[in-house]
This record gives structure tokens, C-alpha cells and sequence, in this order.
């Protein structure tokens, strides 16, 4: 029977352990298995033959690899440039004096969040449908015009799919902010304004320095998430017109599990961590995230 | 115009007293606007929930037609009803419960106890631990999925169950959210003196720790049930019979199919969503508040 204070000392590790155990098996494995199916050429059965950087070659010369980082960029820009400034805004207006009905708009917001990819792209679909959809059909109400291709059309698939991405995620974001806004004493608006600050002013005085814990949070969660977007352009246009809406995440499921090049589809995946990896380790260091105290 | 100077009337004298005098008019017409905002917002929202629910009563035909109708006439249930006949979609539905009961069951003790000892233990190694804990957060599922895919048929592993909860059943993010509960909700005090009544450390994290930290558990159990039922990347990688659908993975098996049946898969949309707005609205306060606790700790 080992002493109160050994015990005291084992505990921790004994708590933690289960964690590690299964960060071991399944994160920090797969991840070294990855790296080595990155250097072979491999169909998924017999011996992985080795090709060594090969991979990594073909990648950056191949188009449908350089299409699928730069949509996914211009995902993650449109996330970080207006996705996240939405959410601050509609927190803005949510957090308002004397707002009624906080709650309910707070929930109502979050509802994408909680449902299926699955349920919203297939409602999505039916309102992008080129002649029976209610986006084209409100823009014939209202314009008098609406034949708008929009998972057809190579840049208005794009603007659909980031249509739906602000659609699901800005009240997730929300919540976030208006958390943060909820933490700001008044005292410091009340000093601002007998300081003369406008409404502009006191924004970017008090509102933006206080919030920045909270924005640091939401822009690397928004940025590693978008990073691996998938769900949103594979049900919605499949990758397409043509390759118009592919993202990495998806390049990496077509390549594996339609095109049976495991290896090459490894190769992909280690770009891809190296890249999210160090932008959430560069951007939680920098904005110290998890480290207070 | 008009709107504007019957609200900046009398109605609400010194609402801001404190404001300068040139500011007055936007800070009266503000809650106004603001309503306006939100409730458009709202609209934006829910518009596609009552869309699908309204078309998944409409016959087959009427769910495409110019001008869209907004309500379905006639009413009809066949959609239902047939996708309850023609389609296992109880066994996709059980699929779907038993992984995101048992992996949140799981998911929440493990993140409970490491959180409590992040939070309220001293130990060597514990920075590096959790920042190596911490960063896990930033490493892309994509990147994992093919070699753990590789790793699971190797090893032979053909239950369904064990792929679909064992390797996500510790989540980095549900550590960090109940260390930042327990750092504040369990005071060293109570833990001192039931250590001194002769608990055991596990006895201690049963019987005290684990009743204090009940919100954050609620809050962890919604998030980690819906991030299970709702999944949908994993589950098409590895799951292949269609016996052992789970819902999102039946739903677009039927959507997929040549005939995209639109009719069905709204009413299987509708009825799949029905347990995740159960769980939600039933622990929404805590899982709102527990999300950001972590977040915006000051």
C-alpha cells in the first residue's frame, strides 16, 4: 500500500494516462504511418513500394493539388475576413442595452451548428437549384432576373459554398464574442465616452484591445477549421464544376479512397498538417491562446 | 423619416445620459434597427429548417415547381411513410444513438479526469504534457483519416462500433474545457478535506469533484453527442455495408442513389434532426455557456 503523498504524486499521471494512451494509438501512430506512406506508392495491397520524395514532387506539380490549396485559401480568407467580422457584429448588436430576447436570438443562431452537414447541404441544394430554387426565384421577385447558375457557374459554385460556411458558422462564432463582450466592465465605455470617444472610437479603444483573447480563439479555431473544410463543397457540388470547389481535405479523401493511391494521398496530408499545424502554433503563440497564468 | 422622429420623441427621456449630445439620434433609433437585424438574422436561420420541414410534407412532384410554394398543398405523410418501408432507417438510427451515447459516455469520464488533474494536481511535466495535450487541437482530421484507415484494416478491426467511437473518444478540446471548469468550480479547500476524511484520489474525484462539475459535464455531453451523431466524414471512410449505416451515411446513400430522392431524404433530414434540437434546446444554456467558458476566461 504505497503512502498518502505517493499516491498523491501518482494520481495525476493515473488521470491523465487514459488520454495519452489513446493520443499515442491514434494521433501521434497514424501521424508517423502517414509520414512513411508518404514516401511509398501503394494501391492498399501488397508491400508499399518505396518511391522516396516522389510524392511530394508530383504534388506541386500537380494542378488538381494547386487548385485544391488555393480554393482552400480562399475559404480560410473568406472565414477570417467575413465570417469572423459577422460574428462580431451580430454579437455587437446582441449584446446591446437592454436587448430583449437575447437568449432566444442566441440559440436560434446557433441551430446550424447542431444539425447534420448532410441535412443542411441538401436543403442548400434545393434553394441553389437553378430554376426551382428560392435564391433564384426571390432574385426574379425582386429584380425581375434570376438565372444565376449557382453550382454550375466555376465562381458561383465558390460563392455558394462560402455562402453556406457563413451560414453554418457565424453563430457558432457569435456566441464566442458575445461571451467576450459580456466581459467588458461598462465602466470602461462610460470612461471613453466622458473621454468624448464616439461610437467608432470606444469600438476600437475598448472594444477590440479587450476582445482580443476571445478573437485570438475564434480566428485560430475558424482558420484550422476552414483549413480542412470538406463537408461543404463534397456535398454540395462535389468538388465541382470541374475542380472549381475542391479543398484539400477532399483532394486527400479522393485520392485515397477513389483512386486507391494511399501513398500519394499520405504525401497530401503531410503537406497539409505541416501547414495548419504551424499556422495554429504561430497564431496561438502569438496571441497566447491556453496559456494564461 | 418619420419612423425615426415619432421614436426620438419623448418616449425614453435620459436612456443615455451619459452620451454627448450630438450622438442622441443613432443611440435612439439603435434598438430598433437592431431588432430589425436580428429578426432578419432569425429569418436567415430558421428559413431552411421550416423549408425542409414543409417540403418534406409535399408529394414528389411539388417540391420542385415555379413559383416555390411555401406550404405544401396537398398534404401528404407518403413521404414517411415510405421511408420507413422501403428503408432500414431504424437501424441507421440505432447505429447512430448506441456510437454517440457510448462516445460521449466515455469521452466526457476521460476528459473530466484529466481536466481535474490539469487543473488541481502538481505534477512534473505537466506544462509540457498539456501543451503537447493542447497543440493535438491543431492537427487536421484529414490528415490523420487515411493512415488510421490503413492502421484499423491491418489490424483487422472490422467492428463497426470500435472505429466509429474508440479513436475519438479523448478530445483534446473537452480536456482544455474542463480544466478551465475545474480550475475555478473545485475549490482546494473541499478537496483537502476529503482527502483528510481518508479518501482515495479516484474516490475523491468520484464522490467530490465530479458533482461540481456537473454544468460543464452537460455542456462536454451535448457537444461530444452531436460532434458524434451528426459526423459524416469518418463514418463514409469506414463503414461500407450499408447494413451498418449510421443516419448522415443512410441519408446520403439515398441522395447519391441515380434518382436523388429528394422526397425521402427530406423526411429522413427531418426526423434525423429531431433528436439533435432535442438534445440542444434541453442543455442549450450549458453547452452556450460552457463552450465559451474556456474561451474568454479572464
Amino acid at each position: 500500500m504505497p503512502s498518502v503523498a505517493r499516491r498523491r504524486t501518482l494520481a495525476p499521471y493515473a488521470f491523465i494516462s487514459p488520454f495519452y494512451l489513446l493520443y499515442a494509438l491514434f494521433l501521434i501512430t497514424p501521424i508517423g504511418i502517414g509520414g512513411y506512406l508518404s514516401l511509398t506508392d501503394w494501391a492498399g495491397l501488397g508491400t508499399p513500394l518505396w518511391v522516396g520524395l516522389d510524392n511530394y514532387t508530383r504534388l506541386f506539380g500537380d494542378a488538381s493539388f494547386l487548385s485544391a490549396v488555393v480554393n482552400t485559401v480562399l475559404y480560410v480568407l473568406f472565414s477570417v475576413c467575413v465570417v469572423v467580422p459577422a460574428a462580431l457584429l451580430i454579437a455587437q448588436g446582441l449584446n446591446a442595452r437592454g436587448l430583449r430576447g437575447r437568449d432566444f436570438f442566441r440559440l436560434t443562431f446557433f441551430i446550424p451548428v447542431v444539425l447534420s452537414p448532410i441535412i443542411i447541404a441538401l436543403v442548400f441544394t434545393l434553394f441553389y437549384d437553378r430554376e426551382y430554387g428560392l435564391f433564384n426565384a426571390a432574385l426574379r421577385g425582386f429584380f425581375g432576373w434570376g438565372g444565376i447558375d449557382w453550382l454550375g457557374e466555376p465562381s458561383w459554385a465558390k460563392v455558394s459554398v462560402m455562402l453556406l460556411v457563413l451560414w453554418r458558422w457565424t453563430g457558432y462564432l457569435t456566441i464566442f464574442f458575445l461571451a467576450g463582450l459580456k466581459n467588458i466592465p461598462r465602466e470602461l465605455y462610460e470612461a471613453a465616452a466622458i473621454d468624448g470617444a464616439g461610437r467608432v472610437r470606444s469600438f476600437r479603444n475598448v472594444t477590440l484591445p479587450m476582445l482580443k483573447p476571445v478573437t485570438a480563439f475564434v480566428a485560430v479555431t475558424v482558420m484550422v477549421g476552414t483549413a480542412q473544410i470538406l463537408e461543404e463543397p463534397m456535398l454540395l457540388t462535389k468538388g465541382g464544376p470541374g475542380e472549381a470547389t475542391l479543398s484539400v481535405a477532399m483532394f486527400i479523401y479522393r485520392e485515397a479512397f477513389t483512386r486507391q493511391q494511399l501513398g500519394y494521398a499520405a504525401a497530401a496530408g503531410v503537406v497539409m498538417f505541416v501547414i495548419v499545424f504551424f499556422i495554429g502554433r504561430a497564431a496561438n503563440a502569438a496571441f497566447g491562446v491556453g496559456r494564461e497564468k | 423619416m418619420s419612423a425615426l422622429q415619432t421614436k426620438r420623441a419623448p418616449a425614453e427621456p435620459g436612456a443615455r445620459r451619459s452620451a454627448a449630445p450630438r450622438s442622441k439620434s443613432p443611440a435612439d433609433r439603435r434598438p430598433r434597427l437592431v431588432y430589425v437585424l436580428l429578426i432578419a438574422l432569425v429569418v436567415m436561420f430558421v428559413l431552411p429548417l421550416l423549408w425542409a420541414l414543409s417540403s418534406s410534407f409535399k408529394h414528389r412532384g411539388d417540391i420542385f415547381t415555379y413559383p416555390p410554394q411555401p406550404l405544401p398543398s396537398p398534404f401528404t405523410l407518403e413521404n414517411y411513410t415510405r421511408l420507413l418501408e422501403t428503408q432500414p432507417f431504424w437501424g441507421w438510427f440505432a447505429t447512430s444513438t448506441i456510437v454517440a451515447v457510448v462516445s460521449t459516455a466515455v469521452s466526457v469520464f476521460v476528459c473530466a479526469l484529466a481536466g481535474f488533474a490539469f487543473a488541481k494536481y502538481r505534477f512534473r511535466g505537466k506544462r509540457l504534457l498539456f501543451d503537447v495535450m493542447f497543440s493535438s487541437m491543431a492537427v487536421p482530421f484529414a490528415v490523420i483519416v487515411v493512415p488510421l484507415f490503413v492502421m484499423l484494416i491491418k489490424a483487422g478491426v472490422t467492428n463497426v462500433y470500435f472505429s466509429l467511437i474508440v479513436p475519438w473518444v479523448a478530445p483534446a478540446f473537452g480536456i482544455f474545457m474542463m480544466r478551465q471548469y475545474a480550475e475555478q468550480a473545485v475549490p482546494d479547500s473541499v478537496l483537502e478535506a476529503a482527502r483528510i476524511d481518508g479518501a482515495s484520489e479516484f474516490g475523491l474525484f468520484t464522490r467530490v469533484v465530479l458533482p461540481l462539475l456537473r454544468p460543464a459535464l452537460g455542456a462536454l455531453a451535448v457537444w461530444s453527442f452531436l460532434n458524434s451523431y451528426n459526423s459524416f466524414f469518418w463514418p463514409l471512410i469506414v463503414v461500407s455495408d450499408p447494413a451498418q449505416y449510421t443516419l448522415p451515411l443512410g441519408i446520403q446513400s439515398l441522395y447519391a442513389a441515380e434518382a436523388h430522392q429528394v422526397d425521402l431524404v427530406l423526411a429522413g433530414s427531418v426526423l434525423a434532426a429531431i433528436p439533435s434540437l432535442i438534445m440542444f434546446i434541453l442543455l442549450r444554456k450549458q453547452l452556450l455557456d460552457g463552450l465559451t467558458a474556456g474561451a474568454v476566461k479572464s
